[in-house]
């Protein structure tokens, strides 16, 4: 069967929340543009929330071309039934050939629901999008905890869909650009929104510097308690940079889980990673694998990491960080004088 | 009675993933010899209907579709409190993806769980992690769903609080009819499984149902009913230095300094 035919553009899904756009969906702008440009079609952009024409405006820089807004009061506030007969009606007019959506919650929610609505395949949590020599697109997805990797396509229907985790691609500079806002009808309806949301309640704010950290310091289990913890938050300190955890790290209770690096956690490009009292499964492994070097500091000299490190120091993370933190500062002070 | 579905999944047991080998021939991973046990959010999944059960006199009805030589895992299910079981088991249904997993799963709770006041599903599944699912059977079903559910809390079995755990927010909902509901592990802590639930589980309804017994459209199911493929399967190459230094501390941080100096980090 060919696919079917007239489909044409990338587009992304814009998620707001709380009328803030989230990154995700700008980097993805980045990405669709990278697509869209190799095989020469436009990209769309798909807005909805209780949202001012001139934000819409906003993401012409990040690389659409055009963008489909839905802005009234009703849709300020994510609902998973009323997003996706909205998106359902306007994709099936104007038909493009994939769309992209944030591996966030919301997105996550959102996504294949209006997949099954739209009767067409998605693949999840992508690590890369990108297109195969019959310009299909080729949705890289992770699984059994990130050991194997396979490349998902959907052959014949239309629109490719994927989601595509936080962190994974690059946001775009903006760029002064010319494209269009297009308004779209929004007929919706309080009783339309079943169930009904009694509340929204921000959570505590916490700010995570690692997506953007050029050094990042990293805790494993073998770091063996909080106290030890504090020589990573020096250290971090010493290079600029922030803290970040493994999974099992976080569930010691060492580290918050906002910070957690790896397949369910974040994905960080940083240019140097550190990994103390990490052991390397490739959970883990897949949210560093854009780091610029990575180090290994283990006293498990059999330790999986060390397959997959740039320096592997086999040692006691509590007799190393010491030396460590120590010789920076020396080094650091010279630089002074 | 009202009556909660719970949708299960076997997986290979984490434990053994580094045994998973690649099927050259069908592009798929060998499991063979790996036990399954119950993919770990779906017990969360279970705890919630049990409570229903406990507390109001619900049924809890489990359903799954996997390959025979998972029923272990149903019976484990119906161990921890279950009333019946049922699995969806094909040959004609190999091979699918999420959307054809979800209509196989919908029509299974059609075909014997009609009424249900709710669909409980693990938020994720630990070896594929798409989390699609549970949104997909919801439309299936022609009902809502909610996902990320951190806290579900009713007081008489019919209202209920729904919180879903966006990460920037937390949202709640009121819901009174039928709904999907993807629970996380912050819902509840599940039960152990005693002898007297296995004992129990032993006079349990478990059944084995087909495609044709279900009813389900053949090209809806498995591989033709899946819009997706997969093209290629591999192991992650990650090309790295691979320099490991041993010795005294003086002596491997100074050269790990002088190592990253040299590359240009520091």
């Amino acid at each position: 069967m060919m696919p079917e035919m007239n489909h044409e553009g990338f587009w992304v899904f814009i998620e707001q929340i709380q009328g803030k756009i989230s990154d995700v969906g700008l980097e993805l702008l980045g990405k669709a543009r990278e697509l869209a440009d190799a095989k020469g079609t436009y990209v769309g952009a798909v807005l909805l929330g209780d949202i001012p024409h001139k934000e819409a405006y906003s993401l012409l820089s990040y690389g659409a071309d055009r963008v489909y807004l839905f802005s009234h009061p009703l849709l300020g506030v994510y609902h998973a039934l009323a997003y996706t007969k909205l998106i359902a009606s306007l994709v099936k007019r104007e038909k493009p050939e994939a769309l992209f959506v944030g591996a966030t919650p919301l997105g996550a929610d959102l996504a294949p629901r209006l997949a099954a609505v739209l009767e067409t395949g998605l693949s999840a949590h992508c690590v890369d999008l990108r297109l195969g020599e019959d310009g299909i697109l080729e949705q890289v997805v992770a699984g059994f905890g990130g050991s194997w990797l396979a490349v998902i396509v959907c052959p014949e229907r239309r629109p490719q869909m994927a989601t595509v985790m936080p962190g994974v691609f690059k946001k775009p500079e903006p760029t002064k650009r010319d494209g269009e806002v297009i308004p779209e009808q929004v007929e919706v309806k309080e009783s339309d929104l079943v169930p009904p949301v009694m509340e929204v309640k921000p959570k505590e704010k916490k700010t995570v510097a690692l997506d953007s950290a050029d050094v990042v310091i990293c805790g494993g289990y073998g770091m063996g308690s909080k106290e030890n913890w504090k020589m990573l938050e020096e250290l971090a300190k010493l290079l600029g940079g922030a803290v970040g955890a493994t999974r099992p790290a976080v569930d010691e209770g060492w580290a918050p889980e906002e910070v957690m690096i790896g397949q369910s956690g974040k994905t960080v490009h940083p240019t140097l990673y550190i990994g103390a009292g990490v052991s390397g499964v490739m959970h883990h492994v897949v949210g560093i694998q854009d780091a610029e070097v990575v180090v290994v500091i283990n006293k498990d000299p059999h330790a999986p990491f060390f397959e997959v490190c740039d320096f592997g120091v086999v040692g006691e993370v509590e007799k190393v960080l010491p030396v460590l933190i120590k010789k920076l500062k020396e080094r650091q002070e010279a630089q002074k004088i | 009675m009202p009556r909660a579905v719970v949708c299960v999944k076997p997986i290979p047991d984490p434990k053994y993933w580094d045994r998973l080998s690649l099927d050259p021939e069908k592009g798929v991973l060998r499991r063979e010899g790996i036990p399954t046990v119950i993919n770990p959010l779906d017990k969360h999944a279970l705890e919630v209907a049990l409570d229903l059960k406990d507390r109001f006199g619900w049924e809890v009805v489990v359903v799954s579709m996997a390959p025979p030589d998972t029923l272990n895992t149903l019976r484990e299910a119906l161990a921890m409190g279950a009333d019946r079981a049922f699995l969806a088991s094909d040959r004609a249904l190999a091979g699918a993806d999420t959307l054809a997993t979800a209509y196989t799963l919908a029509g299974l709770i059609k075909k014997v769980a009609q009424p249900c006041d709710l669909v409980l599903c693990g938020n994720m599944s630990l070896d594929g992690s798409t989390s699609q699912v549970a949104p997909q059977i919801a439309h299936f079903l022609g009902i809502p769903h909610i996902t990320h559910v951190s806290k579900v809390e009713t007081k008489d079995g019919k209202t209920f609080k729904i919180t879903m755990d966006l990460k920037e927010v937390h949202m709640s909902f009121s819901c009174d009819s039928p709904i999907t509901l993807a629970v996380t592990k912050e819902v509840n802590l599940p039960r152990l499984v005693n002898i007297m639930g296995i004992l129990a589980a032993e006079a349990k309804p478990l059944e084995v149902l087909d495609a044709q017994g279900i009813g389900l459209d053949p090209s809806k199911i498995g591989q033709a009913g899946s819009p997706t493929r997969v093209r290629n399967l591999f192991k992650p190459e990650i090309k790295r230095r691979r320099k490991v230094i041993k010795g005294e501390p003086e002596k491997v941080v100074e050269e790990l300094l002088n190592n990253l100096h040299q590359v240009g980090v520091l």
